[in-house]
């Protein structure tokens, strides 16, 4: 990568890091809440990010990793007391041994199969969540105690939340970074262009497309215990199959391969939903009737993936070459 | 052992279900090389329409072509406008924008039409016949023959006609087809408006069974996707073998594993449908894709 | 995590400033409560599968529109905001912290789900936010007041629906052998517990129990093994279309057994959706008044529901989803005048935990909506229903319907 492009990327990271540093003192509590939640989806999209945009396997079922680790939270945190932060990191682990041991059997299937095997994960995990009532409290969920900032530091609630979910995002994001850059990433991407040519030059395709699926069902887990966390409560419809839709949408959106991209994506998932009733509320009144918020929200989705069909990566990587001339393309 | 055949029976009208639905999903596969989340949507738009042209006089099967022509045009209406804009995209581009439809068409229907649960009327009596202990309807067996029938005219167009060749042929190797002269792009429009047609057909033959909502197709999706997928997407043929095994498969689990009652059968279901993929990576009767390097 | 030196001082002088503004700002006495209004929030789910419940938030908006017509509360006029949770837990939470933290309401009130408003009940119980008149019938909202003294239901309970069959079912049919179809989910378990307890020890006539999932295209399966068991009975636990197929398909098997259906799937616009014949017979409750019943044609009520309907929500098709949410806004409104005018969040609580409400027009004539602090349940009395010919007769006397 050229110097200036480097330097202005890390420039921009570290604005990044900056704004999201001072932004709780310029919002009001519930934003910081909102924006605490993006926090948990950034985690979950670079995960799956990994998965689908540097190996090339597309999963469709990433709301259940987020569960995996939910309930793993939630119950060392109901049923013995841990503490919520410790419970994160061993989310994270239970996730993505989950992830590795599903991507065994995902190493027969290509494409669209895969797709529609991890989419039946997702549509099959309620139904275990409650099978397992004993631990998981059925269809009544769990109910945990209320997030609350650890003693000494003087933070309101959602305050804490919103640091910690961007505190473990950025470091995530970070590891993600140096990952992609190293020997894995390599690994990955070579897999992703052409399995054959990779397993030649020495590159296990079967070991690297598993660790790639245990590395994403890891961030996903550590991903799903920050939600679980944030709302003190999970049941089997806290993480509906419509997440893991609007996941890999929201991976689209921030750009297949982009990591920093993941931030838009997170803040699509996030806001999509409260933003649609108002645009629906300014509909002109002949149509008013029609153009309910989930009609709004569909268009929102196809527009967003006919304007930007490489995300807002794609669309920064044309402001940059526009900017600093064209590159070589590895 | 009447229990026995009548969960079989069950199972097949509940698997003709499946395969209805499925085998819109197969057509669209084959000709396009996506998977259509919004194929249930679509579907069920249709039968509201179909609804409509019946309560303002049209009987069933006036109405029933008049919707076919509709879903037609507007699949094909759908791919030009927003499939095609995404066409050389990758895949799972595509399949993002089924997904944007899905939230779309849904919000559409509701709006229109309202949550309300309506009726819909059989082309088939739905009196029950009784054969040994056995009760099933001329309606249960309508849906799975039609389906077959659909199967047969599938094959028959893309086998012996033309534009069914050329259609696959757009699908397989579009660069090569172009060469030859089949308008590809065309092609894919032709294709989006024939799986929308059949949707359509699913759509008006499920309707009387479960009844007219807007959430209608939203679990049966979920089901003609694993039925799709254990029969081979890209197999007709396929996707009513597929349907029909899942509908018995789940029927006999959830009767005779005790232990596996409500959303477990699903859950079943799905493993054995895993099994099957393990050891067929290409479902049932699917073609082995064969990888370019 | 990394902040420049400056930026730190700068962050925390603005942190500072913003906390002196704050505190500096005259305080409100009651959140979301001045002199000329009164702002109530909810969660509906205006959007996905369960879109059809919608109506109650809508029933119960144009109720306080009314009201705000005729005068309002002490000169206060009710504002209900109520925000789509597409019947998402995780939503109907971050919209509830929306309308807490954000637009300061002074309750929350008529939020529909069980898990939707369990996900939000200790958050609102810690701030000591009122959870009024919950829409679901889950038992935990009116029993669990020691731990969530914030919190009340308002519908007869599921649970306690159930018993009422059971009881009917002992006193008319001892020896039934009874056959339940039920959704595998919080709201099927609980009215099965409900027909477990209310039979007590004859629990054990129940031959067979058979759960579906939500998400399935029919319950035919389901209905051909409850049949196999050859029971005389048999109760539809289910929701909107399901209940119809479990007619129609029981019928279409020739098994023709007393059947009982719940009172979520009761409403006579999906009822009249079945063959007449497979539906002959069955019995309900009832507590609200049902629009699509000739019986209340020229009741008052009915016909205030009417004109409310038409003037405050036109468009809109009045149900009986509509008619729940205007009884419990009824309610509500009887608990802020009972508050008093000097109203208080406190005030509320006391006054929803105290009422003695005979007359709500949009509930059955005779039923009093009544609580005490350690009983919850403000409708728990209801009256048996049987389908005849096209539609309901209610009969037999008021019934106990207290958990």
């Amino acid at each position: 990568m050229s110097r200036p492009r480097h330097a202005l990327r890390a420039a921009g990271v570290a604005a990044l890091v900056v704004v999201a540093a001072v932004l709780p003192s310029f919002i009001s509590d519930y934003h910081a809440l909102e924006w605490a939640t993006v926090g948990t989806y950034f985690i979950a999209l670079l995960g799956l990010n990994v998965l689908t945009g540097y190996s090339g396997q597309i999963s469709l079922g990433h709301g259940a990793f987020m569960a995996v680790g939910g309930y793993t939270s939630a119950i060392l945190m109901a049923h013995h007391g841990v503490r919520d932060l410790w419970t994160i990191p061993l989310a994270g682990l239970v996730a993505g041994g989950a992830g590795l041991l599903f991507g065994l059997p995902a190493l027969r299937l290509s494409g669209l199969y895969l797709a529609l095997a991890t989419f039946a994960v997702a549509v099959a995990f309620p139904a275990l969540v409650k099978k397992f009532e004993h631990f998981t409290g059925g269809s009544m969920g769990l109910i945990l105690n209320l997030p609350k900032a650890p003693g000494g530091l003087h933070l309101s609630s959602n305050d804490w939340l919103y640091y910690l979910s961007w505190g473990i995002g950025f470091a995530l994001l970070g590891l993600g970074a140096l990952v992609s850059r190293g020997r894995i990433g390599r690994s990955f991407r070579a897999i992703r262009d052409s399995e054959v040519a990779a397993a030649s030059s020495g590159v296990s395709p079967a070991f690297y497309k598993t660790l790639a699926f245990g590395i994403s069902a890891f961030y996903a887990g550590i991903g799903g215990s920050l939600v679980a966390i944030e709302t003190a409560y999970v049941n089997p419809q806290t993480f509906p199959i419509t997440l893991s839709l609007f996941l890999v949408v929201g991976v689209a959106v921030g750009g297949l391969g982009s990591l920093v991209g993941c931030i838009f994506g997170a803040a699509l998932i996030e806001f999509l939903p409260t933003v649609a009733p108002d645009i629906a509320r300014h509909a002109p009144s002949a149509i008013r009737d029609q153009v309910t918020p989930s009609v709004i929200q569909g268009l929102i989705l196809v527009l967003v993936m006919l304007i930007l069909p490489g995300g807002v990566a794609g669309l920064a990587r044309l402001l940059e070459n526009r900017a600093l001339g064209p590159r070589f393309e590895r | 052992m009447a229990e026995f055949w009548q969960q079989v029976v069950a199972g097949l009208a509940s698997g003709g279900i499946y395969a209805s639905l499925a085998l819109a999903l197969v057509l669209i596969y084959r000709s396009t090389g996506v998977i259509n989340f919004a194929q249930g949507e679509m579907a069920t738009f249709a039968t509201y329409l179909a609804w409509t042209f019946m309560h303002h006089g049209f009987s069933f099967w006036p109405a029933f072509f008049l919707t076919l022509v509709c879903a037609f045009a507007g699949g094909v209406a759908i791919e030009r406008v927003v499939v095609r804009p995404v066409e050389n995209r990758p895949v799972l581009t595509v399949v993002l924008v089924t997904i944007g439809l899905l939230v779309l068409i849904n919000g559409l229907t509701s709006s229109i039409w309202g949550g309300a649960v309506r009726k819909f009327p059989s082309p088939f009596s739905t009196r029950p016949i009784h054969v040994a202990g056995v009760a099933f309807s001329i309606q249960d067996i309508g849906i799975i023959g039609v389906s077959l029938a659909a199967v047969l005219v599938l094959g028959a167009f893309f086998r012996f006609t033309k534009l069914g060749l050329a259609l696959r042929a757009a699908a397989v190797n579009p660069g090569a087809s172009r060469l030859v002269g089949v308008r590809v792009s065309w092609m894919l429009a032709l294709g989006w408006g024939l799986a929308s047609a059949l949707g359509a057909v699913s759509g008006m033959m499920v309707a009387p069974v479960v009844f007219l909502d807007p959430n209608m197709m939203q679990g049966i999706l979920l089901y003609a996707f694993a039925a799709a997928v254990l029969g081979g997407l890209d197999s007709p043929l396929g996707a009513v073998v597929g349907g029909l095994t899942l509908g018995v498969l789940l029927n006999l689990l959830g009767t005779y594993v005790s232990t596996l009652g409500g959303e477990m059968r699903l859950v079943a279901g799905l493993a054995v449908i895993l099994a099957v993929l393990i050891v067929r990576p290409s479902g049932l009767l699917g073609k082995a894709a064969v990888r370019r390097v | 995590m990394a902040m420049s030196r400056p930026l730190r001082i700068a962050a925390v002088v603005l942190a500072a400033a913003v906390a002196a503004a704050g505190a500096g700002a005259a305080r409100q006495a009651t959140p979301g409560v001045t002199s000329d209004s009164i702002l109530l929030g909810g969660t509906a789910p205006l959007s996905g599968e369960a879109s059809a419940g919608a109506g109650v938030a809508k029933g119960a908006e144009a109720y306080f529109k009314y009201v705000n017509d005729q005068g309002g509360v002490f000169g206060r006029k009710i504002t209900y905001k109520y925000l789509d949770d597409g019947y998402e837990p995780q939503r109907t939470f971050l919209a509830m912290r929306q309308l807490v933290q954000q637009d300061g309401v002074f309750a929350m009130f008529n939020t529909l789900g069980t898990n939707n408003n369990v996900a939000i009940r200790s958050f609102l119980n810690q701030q000591d936010v009122p959870q009024l008149f919950v829409a679901s019938g889950a038992t935990t909202f009116g029993r669990d007041a020691k731990q969530y003294p914030w919190t009340i239901g308002y519908i007869p309970t599921y649970k306690a629906e159930a018993e009422v069959y059971a009881r009917y079912i002992l006193k008319t049919k001892p020896r039934a052998k009874i056959a339940v179809l039920y959704q595998d989910d919080e709201y099927g378990q609980d009215l099965v517990s409900g027909l477990q307890s209310g039979l007590g020890n004859k629990a054990k006539q129940i031959v067979k129990k058979v759960g579906y999932d939500p998400t399935s295209s029919d319950v035919k399966s389901e209905v051909a093994q409850l049949k196999a068991s050859k029971a005389n009975v048999f109760m539809i636990f289910a929701f909107g279309k399901f209940a119809i197929q479990a007619f129609i398909y029981a019928n279409q098997l020739g098994w023709h057994p007393q059947i009982f259906v719940n009172d979520v799937a009761s409403a006579t616009s999906l009822m009249v959706l079945s063959p007449a014949k497979a539906t002959e017979g069955a019995i309900s409750i009832v507590f609200g008044k049902d629009p699509d019943l000739a019986l209340w044609k020229s009741d008052k009520g009915m016909k205030l529901f009417g004109r409310i309907m038409k003037r405050y929500d036109p468009g809109d098709n009045p149900n009986g989803y509509h008619i729940a949410g205007m009884a419990s806004a009824y309610t509500m409104v009887d608990a802020l005048r009972k508050a008093g005018k000097n109203l208080t969040r406190k005030g509320v609580m006391n006054a929803a935990t105290h009422l003695n409400e005979k007359g709500n027009p949009f509930v059955l004539p005779g039923i009093v909506v009544r609580t005490t602090p350690t009983f919850r349940y403000p409708v728990s009395q209801v009256k048996l229903q049987r389908w005849h010919k096209g539609h309901w007769v209610i009969f037999g006397p008021l019934l106990s319907a207290k958990p």
